[in-house]
């Protein structure tokens, strides 16, 4: 099986213009994490059950390894790399995340941290229903989901558990 | 003196969720090597064979194919394939490649290529040719008198070990004795532990015949050995690396064959090479729950007391034994106990069958076993007309009871569980209320027990071992073996030796997963983390502060004895002489700091913890769909360290056991043994829409001497108690009583059916149905 023959293509990562050497029947999740060295968001299944490789592409939540890589040519994506502000200051989900012990073992975190930012971009005061919702495709096996939608709420920028309010020890 | 901050028991932030948050955490499949080959295997597809020829030639012959192996060119060493080499229960049973297959999926060829696609494509144009033997997938078939024998080995008879038979008091005895007797029959299917990150591993050769393996596992040391031991090398040639790993839950004790081959590819390629598993390969290749049948028999007085217990129990361990001798052991045993009975005769067997490979899985054989106990005890309150939880608590088993383990007891935890339990949730009030008669949706409560053992002690002579440095300027580095599965554990670790020796949290560090570097362990396992792999780091903390104390006596013109020491500062007791930690260490007059070192080895025997969980359900007796609407677990741990990450075990835990009481269930095809549901899709877990509230409580009842500060383990606990809780919550919900897992919709609509047949005019609350 002859390999495929490698296509240039070009897209905006994390605010970072980037110009990536892919075969055209390459995920667009592999793409980010051989060619791209952006290996924060994870391949637990390789068809779109898990949500572990959630990012955001052109402000839409996705699962990258449903998306070919050529398919990406001119978008904008955000990854979990992306989060924290350029002076390393955590994200406010990412802080509450930490606070709220809402990450166990971590692999699906950066799916979970993209799908929740993609809500709050949205909705800056989610219910928890809709909290449940937006994360309805992403497959945490360690936390029983109760601390991250406690830290998604936490992190809502409007919402009525805002961080503001929370600020100091994370009480159970 | 300032007032002493605990580090104990706080919820501190731990030491590796940053990395996990910013996506800089490194999983085996980050990681990347200079030439890397790519691995994939070629797996079976028939159940039970003999392989009679395998043609790597035009596989070989693929632009791009580096190495195949096969059978026929790899070693052939019979090893275990993990359960310790200590312990009493190793199953010598695995090949790395063998020229037989035992199951639907098991690996007979793996190929090394420069990329993913090509090793994928290579796979196609390797011919097997089989010679198909006749395969048996349940129990029943695997103990024929003339069952195909899978492995030819003792006992025979498809037995993974010989029967257990454990006895107390005089069984007989006890049936005369009782008013009345409850028996019945309960099943379990085939859940397995669907970590997020599927297997992977990364092998290479130094040049110098020095091995590095990158590994997701729970057991670093013992993959170190086993890997030595069937490639033929001293362990100071193998170096087994885990840094971050996305889940284990017992599973990732075990080598899955990837970790030989991989190794054997590199060094046939002189290359590094990476085997990632696909989600179909874990569950293919992974491991699972093992199914089970259950016999119960109980005796008892009419005022409630348990008089006889007779059981008999036989867990399905598919393909290969792996954790099946520890399963049946400590499943078996653990019926000893949770309800106290004086007159006991319970006997546990294991069969090989050509199925996934049953192997450990939180809650280790015990989540079987008192499935059926907790729920029998439930039907023995119906007839006897008491509240369950009334007759739980009257039989709970409690301080000086003699464990599975053969030690007494220590505090009164189950009945404190069950007792708050019944305060938090209003039990007795709940007891009294009207049930549901009208409309389709039915609720009802139930609660559930358990009991964990903190370490395999005495299957396993356990050990743990910590190393603690102090740095110059006072900061702290603890080398410890265990592995990080995502449990916290190294935080809660760090934060023991903080607390022992008067240091700031912050100010610890600590350093894991490198054999070549860290003291052995015994491996992340038997929810014995903190227990005692937290109890030797303790006692290497104690070890450098005497060291510390020793010094800084001389320089506070003191005795050692009269120091305290807190947020790093030393303090002469009674006095306002001080000084920090880091001047006490520090360099002088161009004298080096003084080195401090301590290390400690740890043999503990075992504790036990305690949960009773109390559940709220909704059945909807026309769909048959059964959801959990709130959970109320209360958990007896010992001293807590850190109540966030507990509080997360016991959620956490409580999501599988919702899933393996309702949804989940490996299946395969019960003809040919094909794998039916290996993925996401078809393979149901309770996600974020699925899962109810859960108000977790915590109680600290009965510390443990033998653990740090007096902690017990957590970690398993939590799957234990949920399924039963269910189950008896859907009996008092619609008047069924299942007696297996997963309960289904289908089954519960079918169980009604029977039940109106039977009752016309009461269509729920009547006498159980068997279903």
């Amino acid at each position: 099986m002859p390999a495929m023959k490698q296509q240039i293509i070009s897209f905006t990562v994390n605010g970072e213009p980037r110009d990536i050497a892919v075969a055209p029947n390459r995920s667009l999740l592999d793409a980010l994490r051989d060619e791209a060295g952006l290996t924060g968001t994870k391949k637990g299944c390789d068809v779109g059950e898990c949500g572990s490789c959630t990012i955001i592409m052109n402000g839409q939540p996705v699962n990258a390894c449903l998306v070919l890589a050529m398919e990406a040519e001119g978008s904008e994506i955000t990854t979990v790399e992306g989060l924290q502000s350029p002076d390393g200051t955590p994200h406010p989900l990412q802080e509450c995340f930490m606070r709220c012990g809402a990450a166990q073992c971590g692999f699906c975190t950066p799916g979970i941290l993209v799908a929740a930012k993609a809500l709050l971009d949205d909705n800056p005061a989610p219910t928890v229903d809709e909290i449940r919702f937006a994360i309805a495709g992403n497959i945490c096996r360690c936390t029983g989901y109760t601390k991250i939608i406690d830290a998604i709420s936490m992190a809502a920028p409007a919402g009525e558990h805002a961080m503001r309010d929370a600020r100091g020890e994370v009480t159970q | 003196m300032t007032e002493r901050k605990t580090i104990i028991g706080t919820s501190v932030k731990r030491s590796d969720l940053l990395a996990k948050v910013s996506g800089d955490a490194k999983y085996v499949a980050d990681m990347h090597q200079p030439g890397l080959l790519y691995a994939r295997s070629k797996r079976s597809n028939i159940a039970h064979a003999r392989i009679v020829r395998i043609d790597t030639s035009r596989a070989l012959a693929l632009p791009g194919v580096k190495a195949v192996l096969t059978h026929e060119n790899v070693p052939r060493v019979l090893h275990a394939g993990s359960p310790h080499p200590r312990s009493a229960s190793v199953t010598c049973d695995q090949y790395i490649l063998d020229d037989k297959v035992r199951y639907w999926g098991e690996t007979v060829a793996v190929v090394a290529a420069t990329s993913e696609e090509i090793a994928e494509a290579a796979l196609d144009l390797i011919e097997v040719e089989y010679e198909a033997l006749p395969a048996v997938f349940t129990i029943e078939d695997a103990a024929h008198p003339d069952a195909p024998l899978i492995h030819d080995r003792e006992p025979g008879g498809n037995l993974v070990l010989p029967p257990v038979v454990v006895s107390r008091g005089d069984i007989e005895r006890g049936f005369a004795e009782a008013d009345f007797v409850i028996e019945g029959e309960y099943e379990g299917g085939r859940p397995t532990p669907a970590y997020m990150e599927p297997n992977a591993c990364m092998c290479q050769w130094d040049g110098n015949g020095n091995l590095t393996v990158w590994i997701s596992t729970q057991t670093a040391f013992m993959v170190r050995g086993i890997m030595a031991e069937v490639l033929g090398l001293p362990l100071h040639k193998v170096r087994v690396l885990v840094d971050h790993m996305g889940g284990g839950f017992g599973a990732k004790q075990d080598l899955f064959q990837s970790e030989f081959l991989c190794a054997l590819l590199a060094r046939q390629t002189r290359r590094p090479v990476r085997m990632e598993y696909t989600r179909e390969e874990t569950f293919l290749g992974g491991r699972t729950r093992h199914p089970f049948k259950l016999w119960l028999k109980q005796g008892f007085r009419n005022d409630g007391t348990l008089v006889a217990r007779h059981a008999r129990v036989v867990y399905n361990s598919g393909a290969y034994g792996s954790h099946g001798p520890g399963v049946t052991i400590v499943g078996t045993n653990a019926m000893t106990s949770l309800y106290r009975c004086e007159n006991i005769q319970l006997e546990g067997r294991c069969l090989y069958t050509n199925s996934p490979i049953a192997g450990a899985f939180r809650g280790y054989g015990v989540v079987q076993t008192y499935y059926a106990l907790d729920i029998q005890m439930d039907e023995a309150a119906q007839k006897l007309g008491m509240d369950p939880a009334e007759l739980k608590l009257k039989n709970a088993v409690r301080e000086g009871d003699i464990a599975p383990s053969n030690h007494p007891l220590i505090g009164h935890g189950l009945p404190d569980c069950i007792r708050r339990g019944m305060e938090e949730v209003g039990w007795a009030a709940l007891r009294r209320r009207p049930r549901d008669t009208k409309g389709p949706q039915r609720r009802g409560w139930g609660m559930g027990c358990e009991m964990h053992g903190s370490s395999a002690y005495p299957g396993i002579k356990e050990q743990g071992n910590a190393i603690v440095k102090m740095n110059e300027d006072g900061t702290v580095v603890l080398l410890t073996g265990t592995a990080g599965l995502g449990t916290g554990a190294h935080t809660a670790l760090a934060q023991i030796v903080a607390e022992e020796l008067g240091v700031r949290f912050e100010s610890v560090s600590v350093m894991h997963g490198d054999t070549d570097v860290v003291p052995w362990d015994i491996g992340a396992f038997a929810s014995h983390t903190t227990y005692l792999g937290g109890k030797a780091a303790q006692l290497a903390a104690i070890e450098i502060k005497r060291q510390l104390f020793d010094r800084a006596a001389g320089l506070l013109d003191t005795t050692a004895d009269q120091l305290d020491c807190a947020d790093g500062t030393l303090q002469v007791r009674g006095t306002d002489r001080s000084m920090s930690i880091r001047d006490a260490v520090a360099p002088r007059k161009g004298i080096p700091a003084a080195q401090f070192v301590g290390s400690a080895t740890y043999h503990p025997t075992k504790s036990y913890s305690f949960a009773a969980h109390f559940v709220e359900v909704v059945v909807d007796i026309e769909t048959g769909q059964i959801t959990v609407l709130q959970v109320v677990p209360v958990h007896e741990i010992g001293k807590v360290i850190h109540p966030i990450a507990a509080a997360g075990q016991i959620e956490g835990g409580i999501q599988q056991g919702i899933g393996h009481t309702l949804y989940e269930d490996y299946q395969i095809d019960m003809k040919t043994g094909r794998s039916l549901n290996a993925n996401f899709v078809d393979y149901k877990m309770p996600l974020s829409m699925d899962m109810p509230s859960i108000r977790t409580v915590i109680l600290e009842t009965a510390p443990d001497p033998g653990g740090p500060f007096g902690a017990k383990g957590v970690g398993e606990d939590p799957i234990v108690a949920i399924g039963p809780a269910i189950a008896n919550a859907v009996f008092d919900a619609i008047g069924v009583r299942f007696r297996h897992y997963p309960i289904k919709p289908e089954q519960v609509l079918q169980a009604l059916r029977e039940k109106q047949a039977v009752h016309p005019a009461h269509p729920t609350h009547e006498e159980g149905v068997l279903a």
